[in-house]
């Protein structure tokens, strides 16, 4: 994956390169020893580590040597016999994804987790009491054995379905990243042959050209003009040249080696493989950087405090009913099945295969939206998210050049920077503009690759390195066909843009039949094509170049480069024609033109500009209380201008230097505090303690790091958590996945991000677009919102399952609802409207509050359980028993006849049973009655289920607010509710292991008045908490 | 983040004392008492309102049903057989001749049974006509008169002991109510032995024919009076035969729409019991 097509260029620049008149080589090693200082200083310990441990010595042997030591041959390769037995001996050259947690422990780990082992504890206890049972009198019936196993199925099937659904989420990562499988040009047996780069072995042979992904650690043996791209090693971008001659002693400096996963930019190279799969330096770091543990996702502590709470619950009224139970002279064994009764009532069975679905569904929702999500729970890590630290280019910009800016006729105009390029609006009218569009066009060697007619161009594939290409598709969306132009204005002579001249030229034929003059056009640094001009051209107008002129361009030049912006400078010069006629050979060697004196026409910057959705999105971010931190390599000034233009640094704030400018006083004078914004380089970082860092980040809301290394994500994420913060942590290179590791959510580039980083997230951006992660935010935060209702909804009905138990023991009734029934409704109908309310709609808009706090907004919380238990749940009992009594009594038994008639009524010898009307009852026909019971009480708790199901779809707006039809899904559930219990009764009535029998059609109303009273009675309460809120209603009530 | 530092004992204890009561906000578990007043206030308000109409739906639900007869009678088609008096253990008459604390209670159980079958208790209800179903329209209901006599050698009258002393023990087989039940035919209960070798049955009133005049039965309240119709059953055993242990089923028979066979309720029509009668 993150195969780099030649299109993405490299894009991280450094504004200030143009304007400093240093050599560009030696600015770039400045930089590169200014960044080797701080990550020496800081670089994270494993790094160091990994440089102390690493014995390579293969860069500093000659190629025999290395022959000798790899047993192999430089022109005919190993032989295919060798090759498959080192690939036998060293395995697949490939990561390892980091350690495997077994499947046989994840399997387990769902058998055991959550509530499981409290239905284990339910089903053993089944057996046991079967075991007193069958020792008292073997004879005994089994239906303990039965209820035991039923429980030790419900485990087992849960179990599962929520391995499988995991498996399926580690699935879906797994086939990501095989999607493109990588090639290798590799000699064997002295034939060059493609294969996957997975069965590489040390030893081979193999060729890279420009655009390969290095396929394993190499030992370069020659080298054509290869540059590499280390920056999912290093996080340097800037392209290394790669020969073939020792020139460091440290392995991760010298030239002539590559490594594996990093890009081959130009050129080609010959290299034999060193270190295969995790043996190479980036496997190795791949696999520490596994070693950073992972912390707890803030949902799954959610899911255990609510699993603790529930737990908690059923536990004590269990224990609790057993000792009244005991001392209410039952016998131990009876009060065994009564705990039972009240485990089985009290645990929500199905829910947390609900939760498991309501997140997948969650996830493919958001992998639509291009996030994808490796670890189910992360789906609502993002949504408590309270800082992003995020990565600058691809991530909050477009990665690639675009020209920003023009300066001509004196003039600063805006160029159109979206994404498409469709709106030039600046003056296109003067002709300074035209001479600058030719030079533009002709003074560039970039290309479109042929065979693309049918793209937009802003989607064509160029030939060129990232500013040729940005102005080529400027001018070809501005002028049109670029290359007819240049085939019009014939190219005689040319001399391409070196670091030592810092200037680009070519000399062209006109295309104007009657001016036989040549027409030099050149561009480069500004301050360099400044020097060389002697005139200027204001308003097609040639006017000679004055001191006024020369600081209105300086003034320019300071602006745009101010802005972050790359600056080019664009002069020509009409080579007259009797000096140079039509004949004249141009020698570019001896220079036999003139270079001075020519007429500067303008300036043009360029820019990685945002990407158009961007400030939206950090817009959202903020209001939805959520920092956003911007990290990047760049150089401050760049990613200041970045910063601003996405709102990262919003437009009224101001950092402490802008402060110290506008009163013009010195940087230490001015209080920091009164600085909103920072920007923060890995310089001052690096010498920054721990306490300073965290002042750092807690007293500036808006904060950009620059120049830093991947290795400072690290502290910086660590640094948020201390606050107390979800951190979400984008990344791409290899280097930054300890910080993915170590982030409560990683966030990896789908297109720009290494395989490490990959495996090291749990989420991948497919678009590599920050605004994704605003919508999974969102997500997020709905699907936490929604969980919530989830859990209400369940929690509901489980004091309408277990009032009937404590009824049972304490009154004597005959017993209202049946453990399996209740298996039925959990299970059964309750399945699939709790999945419905997934489906509900943000009630209002959730982006407008405040991240939740990990600590006080729990997914279960006081109001709530109080509420579902204590009110609603109470209600539903309610209803239930009239019901209950509804049909007992239609059939003979008054309610006063059963109370107390429990024992009675069990004993299977007891045959003539008296009702309240005088006629007598066989044991089978009371049991019948029993389930005729059950069945009723069931259909009444299924029947005001609906109500509740409805009236969790909000918590504060009134339903008729929220729209009844709006979510299809809940009537699908409300339909799946009815249908289930249709079946139930009336399909499987007759079988009696089930414990249902066909219910008279008018019972299934009586519970109807409690359905219609719930919907009532919260609407109520939604109402007074939307007319007090804040008060002592909306504190108790809402939750 | 950093390792959360494990609460050590002394302060979760004191967290719990605060929780319990905190003397700076006034708080006692973790409310106010003026919080504690509001919300019991609620609850009470609130679970009295439920209360009310619990007992108001219970109410209306009440009122649909008949006093006299229960609306629905569907899960009792035909009634069951069930013995008197009740075995001590489960369906097994087990004493000892010798003993006669062993059958004492059987025998003042069915003494108190068949109390109102005696006939100056039965002298306000009807002599009604034999053989012929006994269909009333109301509002008064009257019900037959069942002599005790009928039972003949298990009435008591002959032998106080109902044969118990004997050892050829009398057992009452009785059909259960039901209300609005006409039977069809000649129901009678038939009782036959497992093993003819072991014991006999004699049945009370003679072939434990149960006459058509008891029926229909019109419910507790409307039929006063009612003298549910039994079937006596001696068992006789085999002088001869040293093990007195034998087991007996009875049926209803001879009615077509009373049912004695049922796959899963073993009681619908029929009934099975052991008698054992040690020396």
């Amino acid at each position: 994956m993150g195969k780099k097509t030649p299109e993405i260029y490299s894009v991280e620049l450094s504004g200030t390169k143009d304007i400093k008149k240093t050599d560009k080589r030696d600015g770039k090693e400045k930089y590169r020893g200014l960044k080797n200082k701080c990550s020496n200083f800081r670089k994270n310990d494993q790094i160091e580590e990994i440089k102390e441990e690493l014995d390579l010595d293969d860069h500093k042997l000659s190629s025999e040597e290395l022959e000798k030591k790899y047993g192999t041959n430089i022109i005919t390769g190993l032989s295919s016999a060798r090759a498959a037995e080192l690939l036998a001996r060293d395995g697949p050259n490939a990561l390892h994804p980091p350690k495997e947690t077994p499947e046989i422990v994840k399997f387990l780990k769902q058998m055991v987790g959550g509530f499981s082992i409290l239905l284990w504890v339910g089903a053993i206890l089944c057996w046991i009491a079967y075991g007193i049972e069958y020792s008292n009198n073997p004879s005994s019936s089994l239906d303990n054995v039965y209820l035991g196993a039923v429980l030790a199925l419900v485990v087992i099937l849960t179990g599962i379905f929520a391995y499988y659904q995991e498996a399926k989420s580690t699935n879906i990562m797994a086939s990501f990243s095989k999607m493109i499988p990588q090639q290798a040009l590799v000699i064997r047996d002295a034939e060059k042959k493609t294969i996957p780069s997975e069965q590489l072995v040390v030893g081979d042979i193999v060729e890279i050209k420009g655009g390969d992904q290095i396929p394993a650690d190499i030992r370069l043996l020659s080298s054509q003009g290869c540059k590499v791209d280390n920056s999912s090693l290093t996080g340097e971008s800037e392209p290394q040249s790669r020969s073939c001659d020792f020139t460091h002693d440290n392995p991760l400096e010298t030239k002539n080696i590559g490594f594996y996963s990093t890009t081959c930019l130009e050129g080609t190279a010959t290299g034999m493989v060193i270190n295969t799969g995790d043996r190479t330096i980036i496997g190795q770091i791949a696999s520490l950087a596994s070693g950073v543990g992972n912390e707890k996702t803030p949902i799954a502590i959610e899911i255990e405090h609510f699993v603790h709470i529930v737990a908690g619950v059923a536990v004590s009224i269990g224990i609790i009913f057993f000792i009244i139970a005991v001392s209410m002279k039952y016998p131990v064994l009876y009060s065994i099945i009564f705990l039972i009764g009240i485990i089985v009532a009290n645990v929500p069975e199905g829910l947390l295969a609900t939760v498991t679905v309501t997140l997948s569904l969650t996830a493919k929702r958001m992998a639509k939206k291009n996030c994808l999500v490796k670890n189910l729970e992360a789906v609502e890590t993002l949504g408590s998210t309270s800082i992003i630290c995020s990565d600058k280019t691809g991530t909050l910009t477009q990665n690639r050049m675009t020209v920003a800016h023009l300066w001509f006729d004196n003039q600063i105009f805006m160029a159109d920077t979206s994404e498409d390029h469709s709106n030039q609006i600046f003056d296109q009218s003067s002709e300074t503009w035209a001479s600058l569009a030719k030079i533009i066009t002709l003074c560039n060697r970039a290309e479109f690759k042929p065979g693309q007619e049918s793209i937009p161009i802003m989607k064509k594939t160029v030939v060129g390195d990232a500013s040729e290409t940005a102005l080529l598709k400027f001018s070809e969306v501005i002028l049109g066909d670029v290359m007819e132009v240049r085939k019009r204005n014939r190219k005689v002579a040319e001399i391409p843009f070196n670091s030592t001249n810092k200037f680009q030229l070519s000399i062209h034929e006109t295309d104007d039949p009657n001016d036989k003059r040549f027409l030099m056009v050149m561009k480069g640094a500004p301050e360099r094509i400044l020097e060389k001009c002697s005139t200027i051209m204001i308003n097609g107008q040639e006017q000679p170049l004055d001191q006024s002129t020369a600081r209105a361009f300086h003034t320019a030049y300071m602006e745009l480069g101010g802005l972050g912006e790359r600056v080019l400078g664009f002069c020509h010069l009409y080579l007259p024609a009797d000096e140079f006629p039509e004949t004249y050979s141009f020698d570019i060697d001896t220079m036999n033109f003139p270079t001075s004196s020519l007429c500067f026409v303008g300036l043009l910057s360029m820019i990685d500009p945002p990407r158009s959705t961007v400030p939206d999105a950090v817009t959202k971010c903020r209001s939805a209380g959520i920092k956003v931190i911007m990290v990047t390599g760049d150089h401050p000034i760049t990613a200041k201008a970045i910063a601003r233009s996405v709102g990262i640094i919003s437009a009224n704030s101001e950092t402490v230097e802008d402060i110290a400018k506008r009163l013009n006083i010195a940087v230490e004078q001015v209080n920091e505090w009164d600085a909103k914004a920072a920007v923060v380089t890995g310089m001052e970082l690096k010498d920054m303690s721990q306490e300073q860092l965290d002042e750092l980040l807690a007293n500036h809301s808006e904060i950009v790091f620059a120049r830093t290394s991947p290795q400072q994500k690290l502290i910086i994420v660590e640094g948020c958590q201390r606050l107390g913060a979800v951190v979400a942590v984008t990344g791409d290179g290899v280097n930054d996945s300890p910080a993915l590791k170590k982030a409560d959510i990683g966030i990896a580039m789908g297109i720009a991000g290494s395989d490490a980083a990959k495996n090291a997230a749990d989420m991948v951006l497919l678009d590599d677009n920050f605004a994704s992660i605003v919508t999974g935010v969102e997500e997020g935060r709905l699907i936490f919102d929604n969980l919530k209702k989830t859990i209400a909804y369940t929690l509901t009905k489980n004091i309408a399952e277990l009032c009937p138990f404590l009824i049972y023991i304490i009154v004597g009734l005959p017993l209202p609802i049946g453990t399996i029934t209740i298996l039925f409704i959990d299970l059964g109908t309750d399945i699939i409207p709790s999945i419905a309310l997934a489906y509900e709609k943000a009630e209002s808009d959730i982006m407008n509050r405040k991240p939740r706090h990990k600590k006080k907004d729990r997914l279960v919380n006081k109001p709530l359980a109080l509420y579902s238990y204590l009110h609603v749940g109470l209600m539903q009992s309610l209803g239930a028993f009239v019901v209950y009594f509804t049909v007992y009594s239609q059939e003979g038994f008054r309610p006063s006849t059963l109370i107390g008639l429990r024992l009675e009524w069990e004993k299977h010898s007891v045959n003539d049973l008296e009702d309240s009307y005088g006629q007598e009852w066989t044991r089978y026909q009371r049991q019948y009655l029993e389930w005729t019971g059950y069945t009723a009480f069931f259909i009444a708790i299924m029947v005001q289920q609906i109500a509740d199901l409805i009236i969790r779809k909000t918590r504060r707006n009134s339903i008729f607010q929220q729209g009844l039809f709006r979510n299809k899904v809940i009537w699908v559930g409300i339909a799946s509710q009815i249908i289930i219990a249709l079946i139930l009764s009336y399909g499987l009535g007759s079988i009696t292991a089930l414990n249902f029998t066909m219910l008279r059609a008018q019972y299934w109303f009586v519970a109807v008045p409690y359905a219609i009273l719930i919907w009532v009675y919260d609407e109520v309460r939604k109402f007074f908490i939307r007319l007090y809120p804040g008060g002592w209603w909306d504190k108790n009530m809402y939750y | 983040m950093t390792k959360k530092d494990k609460k050590s004992l002394n302060q979760s204890l004191a967290e719990w004392k605060l929780f319990l009561y905190n003397p700076t906000t006034g708080e006692f578990l973790g409310r106010t008492a003026k919080s504690w007043g509001l919300i019991l206030l609620f609850y009470l308000v609130f679970y009295g309102f439920l209360a009310a109409l619990f007992s108001f739906t219970m109410w209306a639900m009440l009122q649909t049903l008949n006093d006299e007869v229960p609306k629905y009678r569907d899960q009792i088609p035909t009634p069951g057989l069930m013995v008197f008096p009740k075995p001590v253990t489960a369906l097994e008459y087990s004493f000892s001749l010798s003993d006669s604390s062993s059958y004492e209670g059987y025998i003042r159980d069915l003494d108190d049974f068949l109390r109102p079958y005696d006939l100056e208790e039965q002298k306000n209800l009807t002599a009604c006509t034999d053989g012929v179903l006994f269909v009333q329209e109301g509002p008064a209901y009257r019900a037959c008169q069942f002599p005790r006599h009928l039972l003949e050698e298990c009435s008591g009258q002959n032998d106080a002991n109902y044969g118990y002393s004997g050892g050829n023990p009398c057992v009452l087989v009785k059909m259960n109510r039901i209300i609005g039940l006409k039977p069809q035919g000649h129901p009678r209960i038939k009782c036959t032995p497992k093993d003819e070798q072991v014991a006999l049955v004699r049945a009370y009133p003679s072939q434990g024919f149960i006459d058509l005049k008891y029926f229909p039965y019109y419910g507790k309240k409307l039929h006063v009076g009612y003298r549910q119709p039994v079937v006596a059953v001696q068992a006789v055993f085999n002088p001869n035969n040293t093990r007195k242990e034998a087991t007996f089923d009875c049926i209803i028979d001879g009615s077509p729409n009373l049912k004695n066979k049922d796959d899963r309720d073993k009681f619908l029509g029929r009934v099975t019991f052991k008698i054992t009668v040690n020396a």
